[in-house]
């Protein structure tokens, strides 16, 4: 009996091992006959996939590869590749982050079609990216304890007492959106001042309000939709998409005062080994069709000028919005240091 | 001995190639990260130091404190569970015993990101836990919930008591009951007798069983990295340098941590040393003590059963996540609609494969690295009489006391250029440079499991086979592999499945031909899809428990040994 048992337990083992054998090489991924197109992005699902298969409909003999991740991931990875890059088109992330990466040299300069569409600000004068869409951070609530008139209206109301402990934020350091919001809170006075500390007091404040903060967009928006928390700050675009794919509890205020609103964008990476097809996916994902499609299923409004206004969403047109006025390089020189003397000094302080 | 006869010698032929790989992928990845952490902004000294050290800016401290404290705190919480486990589970026996003590491995087979991921749906806030008895009492707040450091320690707790269960039993185990009643009949009280005759032989197994969870701990990326946003701990922190594009810091965190490690590792070996302890039984059985009395008997059953409730309770969990419809489960206490689609959405997803398949891939070929070098080296080890033995044996257990981030960063800073040792081809970016962390990281796994099978391996069996006319593959293939074979084999299982559920290298260095199957989970949860996420999860854990009890059961518990 003992013997049968062992002996059946080898032939169990050396059939895992076997179709793990099999599985690794018997059926190998990708058609070595099709060109292959690598994208990073952090739109993730749907948009990646439904773009992969938009763009494979329209070019048959391409693949295209996608890797989803966080902005800051695709940040890292194409730093660490930067002497192997394994990446051709960067989709989507912060223009602090196309800012840096273009100063470090990781990106390739590239002209769209549309370039003379765009607003000077929307774009890198050399042509290393180009801004895609605006994202607007919010303040966002669990709409089944709070209305659009109870929630917080303006970034100064998340300081009032009502909300100790009932603020949850997505951790900022590894966020370039969390950066961008955090550091645009700075800007407010550092824009006349020149220095940063009456933003360091605001930030403490809010810190004594937060309750948690979160791994990642996942854990903030659990949190929130389970009530640990009641309010967060986060892109409008995301929040709507949570509503509209899962039905979650959430709604959003556009702050009173305005919003640093992000500029997100896309860009070749340097050295890609695909250069020619990534020009095509550029352009293919930025086309004014493609265009009005992120925008009315993905809620992210257009930078470029030229769409026709018949053509964009209806909710487009019920959305008022003052950006904060931004020097985008000063803001992105000076934002590490904050975020650094954020995280030393103050984060759990307040 | 001169270079041409060195040469000439048949082992030479051994040594080459086996030094070429450690030296390449362990010693000059290492070497180079300390180097680099030498400079800062192009200036050779100690100012990234400077700036660890720095009271002013307190972050990079604080990481380090929270690391040795919440690794010492797992070991004492660890040891406090698992210890009387074993105790319990040796001396007494009552009826489930054989269950339960089976069952009490269990935690062994939750994958790092899927246990933290199930502890968050049960112990947090808005977990099940909590919940249900905020409902039950019909209190205005959850009772209790988990956060921070006192989450990170509890996940802790519950994965890495395995370890000192294990080890002690193994131990206890290998006690001659003589002993025991030696020192009773001398006139010992039965704690007396516990503390100045057991303790001390249990003393190997305790240090094993402390170092493994010391280093586990200190390594641990997705407890923190999940449960604690903002809370700072080192191998977090190397991430997050490294994120925001701080190198520097990244490799200087990366040198403190694995100094750390690493001293720790052979101040427990020097400690285990000189407590070692020779048993010369008798072949006298262990007895268990019946439990006898209704009442007793009933107790110990209930509390076996509450047991096996929670260790089970995470696995559960995952299960149950795999069949909730996403978005539907907010503030109600357990889920209200469920559904399979979760399956059926990855099933019908032309990519599903594609991870299952490049994780076994990536785990055949780096556990099949480390069979060839592990035993080897094993072999030189226990067997040879060469010089600089000791220093073979330190060099393939140097990775043991390397954490997953710590192993990563050195493969990136080392292959981001050609190398002799990748014979000039850069890695990063490649296939490669994720099987080859893991083969570093699970050397040691194999090479442990190998040298006690060699150990306990007499040699005169070998010679008494060539006496009597076998030739030398002869007597390998009939008298020596059957011998070492279990050990063997349970090592390389383990390292097999620890392999397919790497999380923690496979973040840094997984490029699009190898992305693992933790980082497919990793997505889906980005992407929002927890239903999606838990039905990989539980794939992931039905694959690693096949593996894993056969492993247990074809070496016949060596695997635990193999590990101390």
């Amino acid at each position: 009996m003992k013997t049968r048992l062992r002996f059946l337990t080898l032939v169990l083992c050396a059939a895992v091992f076997t179709s793990a054998v099999v599985l690794a090489w018997g059926c190998g991924g990708g058609d070595p006959d099709r060109r292959v197109v690598t994208v990073y992005s952090p739109h993730g699902k749907p948009i990646l996939p439904e773009f992969e298969k938009l763009f494979e409909a329209a070019h048959p003999d391409v693949d295209v590869r996608w890797l989803d991740m966080g902005s800051q991931d695709v940040l890292d990875r194409v730093r660490s590749e930067r002497t192997n890059p394994q990446g051709d088109v960067w989709w989507g992330a912060p223009a602090t982050n196309f800012i840096q990466a273009a100063d470090e040299g990781l990106l390739s300069p590239y002209r769209p079609t549309w370039a003379d569409a765009l607003l000077p600000e929307f774009r890198d004068e050399e042509d290393r990216w180009y801004g895609t869409a605006q994202l607007i951070p919010v303040i966002a609530f669990n709409n089944l304890e709070l209305t659009k008139e109870t929630a917080p209206a303006d970034w100064d109301e998340l300081l009032d007492p009502r909300w100790r402990d009932l603020i949850v934020i997505r951790y900022p350091l590894a966020s370039g959106t969390m950066r961008t919001v955090y550091s645009g809170m700075i800007w407010r006075t550092y824009q006349d001042t020149r220095v940063p500390d009456a933003g360091y007091a605001w930030l403490t404040r809010l810190d004594a309000n937060t309750k948690d903060y979160a791994a990642d967009p996942n854990m903030m928006f659990q949190k929130l939709a389970r009530k640990e928390g009641l309010v967060s700050i986060w892109l409008m675009s995301d929040i709507m998409m949570q509503v509209d794919r899962y039905g979650y509890p959430f709604d959003f205020v556009v702050p009173r005062s305005g919003a640093p609103v992000l500029t997100d964008g896309i860009a070749l990476i340097a050295n890609g080994k695909n250069p020619d097809d990534a020009r095509l996916f550029y352009e293919f994902v930025t086309n004014v069709d493609h265009t009005v499609l992120q925008a009315a299923e993905y809620y992210r409004i257009p930078t470029r000028g030229d769409i026709p206004k018949d053509r964009l969403p209806a909710w487009m047109a019920d959305l008022s919005v003052a950006p904060f006025d931004i020097d985008w390089k000063v803001f992105s020189e000076q934002s590490s240091t904050w975020m650094k003397y954020w995280d030393d000094n103050i984060k759990d302080r307040g | 001995m001169n270079l041409y006869a060195l040469l000439r010698q048949p082992r030479t032929l051994v040594f080459v190639p086996l030094g070429f790989i450690l030296l390449g992928y362990i010693v000059y990845p290492a070497a180079l990260v300390l180097w680099e952490s030498l400079f800062r902004e192009g200036q050779f000294g100690f100012g990234n130091y400077g700036e660890f050290f720095d009271p002013d800016s307190p972050s990079y401290m604080e990481g380090l404190f929270n690391s040795v404290m919440v690794s010492v705190g797992s070991v004492l919480l660890s040891a406090l569970i698992g210890v009387p486990l074993a105790l319990i589970f040796t001396h007494y026996e009552f009826p489930g015993r054989s269950v339960f003590s089976a069952l009490a491995i269990l935690p062994i087979v939750l994958p790092p990101l899927v246990g933290v991921l199930a502890f968050l749906f049960l112990y947090s806030e808005s977990g099940m836990v909590p919940r249900l008895i905020q409902a039950a009492l019909g209190l205005e707040r959850p009772p209790f919930s988990l956060n921070g450091v006192w989450a990170v320690l509890l996940v802790h707790g519950y994965t890495m008591y395995v370890f000192f269960y294990l080890f002690t039993s193994a131990a206890l185990r290998g006690i001659d009951p003589a002993v025991m009643e030696a020192a009773r009949n001398l006139g010992a009280s039965s704690w007396f007798s516990f503390r100045t005759v057991t303790l001390p032989l249990l003393t190997p197994a305790m240090v094993g069983a402390t170092l493994l969870v010391f280093m586990t701990s200190m390594n641990s990326f997705s407890a923190p990295f999940i449960f604690a946003g903002g809370f700072r701990f080192l191998s977090l922190n190397i991430y997050t340098s490294k994120l925001n594009g701080d190198m520097a810091m990244a490799v200087t965190q990366t040198v403190v941590l694995s100094a750390f490690s690493i001293a720790f590792l052979f101040w427990m070996r020097r400690y285990e040393g000189r407590r070692q302890y020779a048993m010369s039984t008798k072949g006298t059985a262990n007895v268990r003590r019946e439990i006898r009395g209704r009442w007793a008997r009933l107790l110990a059953g209930a509390a076996g059963i509450a047991m096996v409730v929670v260790l089970l309770l995470p696995h559960l969990t995952i299960l149950l996540l795999s069949f909730v419809q996403d978005g539907t489960w907010t503030h109600q206490i357990l889920p209200q609609v469920y559904t399979s689609d979760n399956y059926g959405r990855l099933f019908q997803d032309p990519t599903f494969w594609e991870p299952i398949r490049n994780s076994l891939n990536m785990a055949v070929v780096s556990t099949a690295a480390d069979v060839a070098i592990g035993v080897t080296a094993a072999y030189l080890v226990v067997k040879g009489t060469f010089r600089g033995r000791k220093l073979l044996d330190a060099l393939v257990m140097v990775p043991w006391a390397l954490p997953g981030t710590v192993v990563a960063i050195n493969l990136i800073v080392a292959f981001s250029q050609g190398t002799p040792f990748s014979f000039g081809q850069v890695l990063v970016g490649s296939f490669w440079l994720l099987p080859i962390a893991y083969f570093v990281r699970h050397l040691p796994i194999v090479f442990r499991a190998s040298s006690a099978a060699f150990r306990q391996l007499d040699d005169s069996l070998e010679e008494a086979a060539r006496n009597l006319g076998a030739g030398w593959f002869y007597a390998f293939r009939r008298v020596t592999l059957p011998l070492i074979g279990p050990g063997v084999l349970a090592g390389t299982l383990l390292a097999f499945v620890t392999a397919l559920g790497e999380f923690v290298a496979s973040i840094l260095l997984y490029v699009y031909d190898n992305r693992p199957i933790a980082m497919e989970i990793l997505s889906h949860l980005r992407q929002f899809n927890i239903g999606s996420a838990a039905a990989y999860a539980v794939l992931l854990l039905l694959l690693v428990s096949v593996v894993l009890l056969g492993s247990n059961y074809l070496s016949r518990g060596s695997a635990q040994r193999s590990l101390s």
